[in-house]
């Protein structure tokens, strides 16, 4: 596709932008369904405990509660990985597990209900540290789980799911090492995501078997296959709302569904289970806990010969995502790190405390934010400059790593050394970087210090995507892809790859609702496989439609199919559309009067492209204070070929959102271990960046063509934060000239470094 | 929210009179920015049985000069102490600190007596009942304080003994600086208090039927210099993890009055008289400042986790002295 | 307790509320956010945290911005209040320039947090029609976005100054 884009990397207003400026955007907390009964979830104040009695019946007594339930009369419906949570249990894990709940007329009554339930505790011991939960005497979790392990495999994801990284000969790779650095490092400060809009679950029985599902959902279909599953092969339909950011959160919504599902059953009347933001802090999703400890052996020339090292990752009381996580996470530090020989050991382990999952990354920036703080003391010792290191050691087109299913991947992918060295001529890494433990300048108590990241995933072709395009007599099309707009622009960057495939004016093109009934099989969009995978359903789709029109319209015209060619919604012989000579006629005509024409399109996955990401930051440590002042970000990246440059860039500067550079600087979840709770789970305590503290932010975006599809492109937004967190540990380091590990580097810590507190 | 009786009042002696009569099950709100807050999260055992309307008594948000200084009605909004040329000319730093306090919506609504009535944000206090249950803890009436021996890195360095709950008002600290009194009703009458005894290491001066009539701020001294500064992880929304405020009056180079006082290192704003006696009669060189911040936090004791404010708070106290040297601003 | 109906002037309609226990009824607990929403069925104005946190929720009360989850409505009356719903032209449904604004510059990604936004700048540019870049920062500090949307609003306000020789884009 040589020819002028229309509509790609054109910038076209988002489908949505109108409604989501008015305020007509319909978030799950807008919808209203007739009937509709308001959930509340009376929450454990133990972090580890048996339920021995509970008594609902002074709540079930009050006017306008509906239903009560407690773990004796929730349904058995099951999920997790493997299976091992429920809707309600008699025991609870965390402070803030739920223990009842309640459906009520209002969300007033509905609280008032859970002042009179009334349950007796049996305690038990809690272990919230990952390394106490793996004691042979500690508190057990889970019968089925001895020593609190969870097993690494992951079943959807293959047989040989990827389990660790095990590869080579690590001690003959030591052994022709020049510089051995060993140590270790956590990265455990449990940053939340906290997207501006809680989760929120509706659901209506329709009949005994077949629940409707209203979510604020990341990927509607996906939610549909996983409640299909866990509640026992019902027949699901998932209509997803406009969601107000998910950041990977809204992804595994199956609990909220279950609280949900399971009032509405009992009070046969729709039930909306709509989280708090205290909820949402406290009884929803926090990254992985992740303690790296290991070796690394380089030669001189920053050559990697051997790495090898214990993970441990602490998921919290549940898992449903972190074996995935481990999987994937594996296959990222391959790519960040080419070496022959490995032994990374992960061990998964459940501990008294909120459930961890996937959160904008799928492992990759917990494994790294704890591993790279031990490879940097390899580089100091060699003086050896990270952006030439990464240069060197980011993955190569020809190159292969063990991907998450297991398998070895050659890469087909580009060299992203270009990129690096435009984002650092941009950033002015040359002149700016003084070596290790150096800072850039020193002006009185202020020091300016540099730091670098890189981060890539080969999961913008992960999974199975399928769509419709539909075409209408009108010339106007409907995309059929199962997807929500959960803030990326990926629906409306859909219709601009329709209307350059089709040729047609974007106006004419729209997505139909995300709504599993009227869609086919779509995965999600999630790890940047919006652009590729989804992408290429849709593509394959309007192109198969296409097609269909062509060879219709050809027996209409009396000529071949490959003789015709469409634009503007008329058909015309090829060569001859421009000209007012040669004969046109409307799709409806070549589609035969009020009939329609469905293309099909379908993605299998393929891990044998990567993206890729290098940030370069700048701060200032205010010495007198311990205050860190985040002065300058360059984000540097390939995609091939941008699809559209505003949503693009959008995504680039959501590194400082959602858990990820600021997990370094100041966002942390503050976990009280002699009470077994989180300390600020609201929006003053738990810190986040205000548009008073932005840096200076530049994008570096190249287009070198990407053998993926037709637009030769791939998306970025999945990885934009994990190469953060690492590089503003270097940056302070060299800044203050100590070799800092703790994650986040608050007032206290700096000061700490520092000598003065 | 739980349900509560609302109640509009047209004066404060209406309104002492219904929290007199409702023996304790009152709560007065003004620019409810606080206590909604308290009340979503019911944070606290009681829940308030009324909710008295203050906003509705007229022209009580008064900023207004006379001889003796300012006066200042306790339903004046942040914004417009930020605002007021009355304020910004002679009490600079009580404007300076009235616009550091949460975001411009906050400002808006929070009036100067909600912020001398606040709640500590102390996190033990304000665990949110959702989520498990409300903490108890001394400060609520049982138990012992949780911050001990828990995460207390935003906690008090300096009087504390049996709550270590810090005070979060950063407006306080500017009235200290400036040596205001509260005038405070009650069914007895009228009393005063000036803003040093407001504040109780449980809890602030007003009995159980009290109201903040009033603010009065007496002319600062001829030539003083003043500025507040606040030490935050961000610049808007966060309560202070430190705050200070210098006043200085210089003859001919030599510091002739100096007031230094610090927010949130005590459960109210505290001065500090040995610093501030030990700059008198001296020229203020860089090296001088710094003594005195470190004369000043002599007498701290820090828990496990909220030593590095003792460092934070002397170099707020030298910065904030160096602006009163350098910033002209606020001079008169 | 007697409390007379409350008058409610939103974007320059009038709704008068029956305080009482019926349903639909105003409570003494409904907070103007909750009204707006669910009595009033106003629902672009946004709740992300429901206690002043996040400003999402922010309308104009008497023009200045104010966070509705923390005003009980009761306190409200006879009082005028602009949402995201008055600021397009009743008539013709034209979009304030900030709104439209917003839509050129692509200042959301997610969009929960953008009617609270322009909320703000509505207030900003009526007491300022020629703010700095630092003045608009400031009067967008209380605003929580977390998808990092912050770049381009910066660039959307900057393009819709009221009197303005230039963007500083």
């Amino acid at each position: 596709m040589n020819k002028e884009n229309r509509f790609i990397g054109k910038k076209v207003p988002r489908k949505d932008a109108a409604d989501l400026v008015r305020g007509k955007a319909q978030f799950i907390d807008d919808l209203k369904i007739p009937g509709m009964l308001h959930a509340k979830i009376l929450r454990s104040p133990h972090a580890h405990a048996r339920i021995k009695k509970i008594d609902t019946t002074r709540a079930k007594e009050l006017p306008g509660v509906e239903a009560v339930l407690t773990y004796e009369d929730t349904p058995v419906w099951r999920a997790g990985l493997p299976s091992h949570i429920g809707v309600l249990s008699n025991t609870v894990r965390y402070v803030g597990d739920a223990a009842a709940l309640v459906a009520a007329v209002s969300d007033v009554v509905a609280r008032e209900a859970l002042e009179l339930i009334e349950v007796e505790y049996e305690i038990l011991p809690a272990v919230y540290d990952v390394l106490e939960a793996l004691e042979e005497d500690a508190p057990q979790l889970y019968e089925q789980f001895p020593g609190n392990r969870f097993p690494l495999a992951c079943p959807w994801m293959g047989p040989e799911s990827l389990q660790g990284i095990f590869m080579g000969d690590v001690a003959k790779g030591f052994a022709e090492s020049d510089i051995i650095a060993e140590g270790s490092c956590s990265y455990e400060n449990l940053p939340n995501p906290l997207p501006l809009e809680p989760p929120g679950v509706i659901a209506c029985w329709e009949g005994p078997e077949d629940l409707t599902v209203w979510a604020s959902a990341q990927s509607p279909y996906f939610l549909k296959i996983t409640l299909h599953y866990a509640m026992g092969r019902i027949n699901v339909r998932s209509i997803a709302s406009h969601c107000g950011g998910s950041f990977g959160t809204k992804v595994l919504l199956w609990q909220l569904a279950f609280y949900a599902a399971a009032l509405a059953q009992a009070t046969r009347q729709p039930v909306k289970m709509y989280y708090t933001k205290t909820e949402h802090f406290a009884a929803y999703t926090l990254r992985l806990g992740s303690r790296f400890r290991g070796k690394v052996g380089i030669k001189k020339d920053g050559r990697v010969m051997a790495v090898e090292g214990d993970w441990l990752i602490n998921t919290g009381y549940c898992s449903d995502a972190a074996q995935g996580m481990v999987a994937v996470g594996c296959g990222e530090l391959q790519l960040m790190v080419r070496c022959l020989n490995w032994e990374i050991k992960p061990q998964l382990v459940c501990t008294n405390r909120n459930a961890s999952k996937m959160v904008r990354g799928y492992g990759g920036q917990e494994l790294e934010a704890a591993f790279i703080p031990v490879l940097n003391m390899a580089l100091e010792k060699g003086n050896i400059d990270p952006l030439d290191f990464f240069r060197e050691n980011f993955v190569k087109p020809g190159d292969g790593y063990y991907w998450r299913d297991g398998n070895w991947w050659v890469s087909r992918g580009i060299d992203y050394g270009k990129a690096m060295d435009r984002g650092a001529e941009v950033f002015g890494w040359k002149e700016k970087w003084k070596g290790w433990l150096r800072p850039t300048a020193v002006d009185g108590s202020l020091r300016i210090g540099v730091g670098i990241g890189v981060h890539g995933n080969a999961d913008v072709g992960e999974d199975v995507s399928e769509a419709y395009v539909r075409l209408e007599p009108d010339s106007t099309v409907v995309i059929h892809s199962c997807l929500s707009e959960h803030g990326t622009g990926q629906r409306s960057s859909l219709c601009k790859m329709v209307a350059e495939v089709l040729k047609l004016p974007i106006e004419r093109i729209s997505v139909a609702p995300p709504d599993s009934l009227v869609n086919p099989y779509e995965f999600g969009p999630v790890g940047s496989r919006g652009t590729y995978a989804i992408g290429s359903a849709v593509i394959r789709a309007a192109e198969d439609a296409r097609r269909r029109l062509l060879e219709r319209s050809a027996t209409v015209l009396n000529v071949s199919a490959d003789d015709l060619d469409t634009e503007d919604g008329m058909i015309f012989i090829k060569g001859k559309g421009g000209g007012k000579s040669g004969k046109k006629i409307r799709w409806k005509d070549g589609l035969g009067f009020d009939r329609t024409c469905l293309g099909h399109g379908y993605f299998e996955p393929d891990f044998s492209i990567s993206n890729f990401l290098m940030v370069f930051v700048e701060v200032g440590v205010d010495t007198k204070t311990g205050k860190i002042d985040l002065r300058r970000v360059v984000a540097a990246t390939d995609v091939g070929k941008i699809i559209d440059s505003q949503s693009l860039k959008n995504q680039l500067h959501g590194c400082l959102g959602s858990a990820g550079l600021d997990s370094a600087i100041f966002e942390e979840s503050v976990f009280d271990p002699k009470l077994g709770r989180f300390l600020n789970p609201n929006m003053l305590d738990y810190k986040w960046r205000t548009f008073m503290e932005l840096p200076q932010f530049d994008t570096v975006i190249l287009e070198t063509p990407m053998d993926t599809h037709s637009f030769q492109s791939v998306g970025v937004g999945e990885i934009v934060n994990a190469p953060t967190p690492p590089a503003v540990l270097m940056a302070v380091s060299n800044a203050i000239g100590v070799r800092l590990a703790d994650y986040p580097l608050t007032p206290d810590k700096i000061l700490r470094a520092l000598g003065k507190a | 929210m739980r349900s509560f009786q609302h109640i509009n009042v047209f004066t404060l002696e209406e309104a002492v009179s219904v929290l007199k009569d409702s023996g304790g099950k009152a709560q007065v709100i003004a620019g409810g920015t606080d206590i909604i807050g308290v009340l979503k999260e019911q944070i606290l055992p009681d829940y308030p049985e009324i909710l008295l309307n203050i906003k509705a008594i007229p022209d009580l948000d008064y900023i207004k000069k006379d001889h003796e200084g300012l006066r200042i009605g306790p339903l004046a909004k942040l914004a417009g102490l930020a605002k007021s040329p009355a304020v910004r000319e002679k009490y600079g730093a009580l404007a300076q600190a009235a616009r550091s306090v949460g975001s411009p919506q906050i400002r808006n609504m929070a009036t100067i007596g909600g912020n001398l009535c606040q709640e500590t944000r102390c996190w033990y206090y304000r665990y949110p009942h959702s989520i498990g249950g409300r903490l108890l803890c001394l400060r609520k009436g049982s138990g012992s304080c949780l911050a001990v021996n828990g995460d207390n890195r935003y906690h008090a360095l300096f009087d504390a003994r049996r709550c270590f709950a810090a005070c979060p008002s950063d407006v306080a600290v500017a009235l200290l600086l400036l040596g205001a009194e509260i005038n405070i009703l009650g069914i007895g009458g009228k009393r005063t208090v000036y803003l040093q005894d407001f504040f109780h290491p449980l809890g602030n001066a007003l009995e159980p039927g009290e109201i903040i009539g009033g603010i009065h701020i007496p002319t600062p001294p001829v030539g003083a210099k003043q500025q507040f500064l606040k030490f935050t992880l961000r610049k808007p929304i966060d309560f202070a993890v430190v705050s200070a405020a210098a006043l200085i009056v210089l003859d001919g180079g030599i510091c002739t009055e100096a007031r230094i006082a610090l927010g949130a290192v005590a459960p109210g704003p505290r001065r500090f008289p040995e610093a501030e006696n030990f700059l008198k009669g001296k020229r203020l060189e860089t090296n001088v400042l710094e003594k005195a911040a470190g004369i000043a936090l002599e007498g701290a004791k820090p828990l496990s986790k909220n030593g590095y404010k003792i460092e934070i708070a002397k170099t707020l106290i030298s910065r904030a002295l160096s602006a009163c040297l350098e910033n002209e601003s606020f001079n008169h | 307790m007697s409390e007379h109906p409350v008058t409610l002037v939103v974007n320059n309609r009038r709704y008068d509320l029956e305080v009482g226990g019926r349903p639909g009824d105003l409570q003494p607990t409904h907070t103007l956010s909750y009204t707006l929403r669910e009595t009033l069925g106003l629902t672009g104005t946004k709740i992300g945290c429901d206690k002043g946190e996040c400003g999402a929720c922010t309308v104009l009360l008497e023009g200045e911005p104010v966070l509705s989850c923390l005003i009980l409505t009761v306190e409200c009356h006879g009082k005028k209040i602009t949402t995201i719903e008055g600021l397009e032209d009743p008539q013709t449904g034209k979009l304030d320039p900030i709104q439209q604004s917003f839509i050129d510059s692509g200042a959301f990604q997610c969009g929960f947090c953008t009617p609270g936004m322009i909320m703000s700048v509505k207030a900003l540019f009526a007491g300022n029609p020629s703010p700095t870049g630092q003045e608009i920062r400031e009067a967008l500090s209380g605003h929580y976005c977390r998808c990092m949307s912050h770049y381009h609003v910066l660039e959307a306000v900057a393009g819709s100054v009221p009197k303005a020789g230039g963007t500083d884009e």
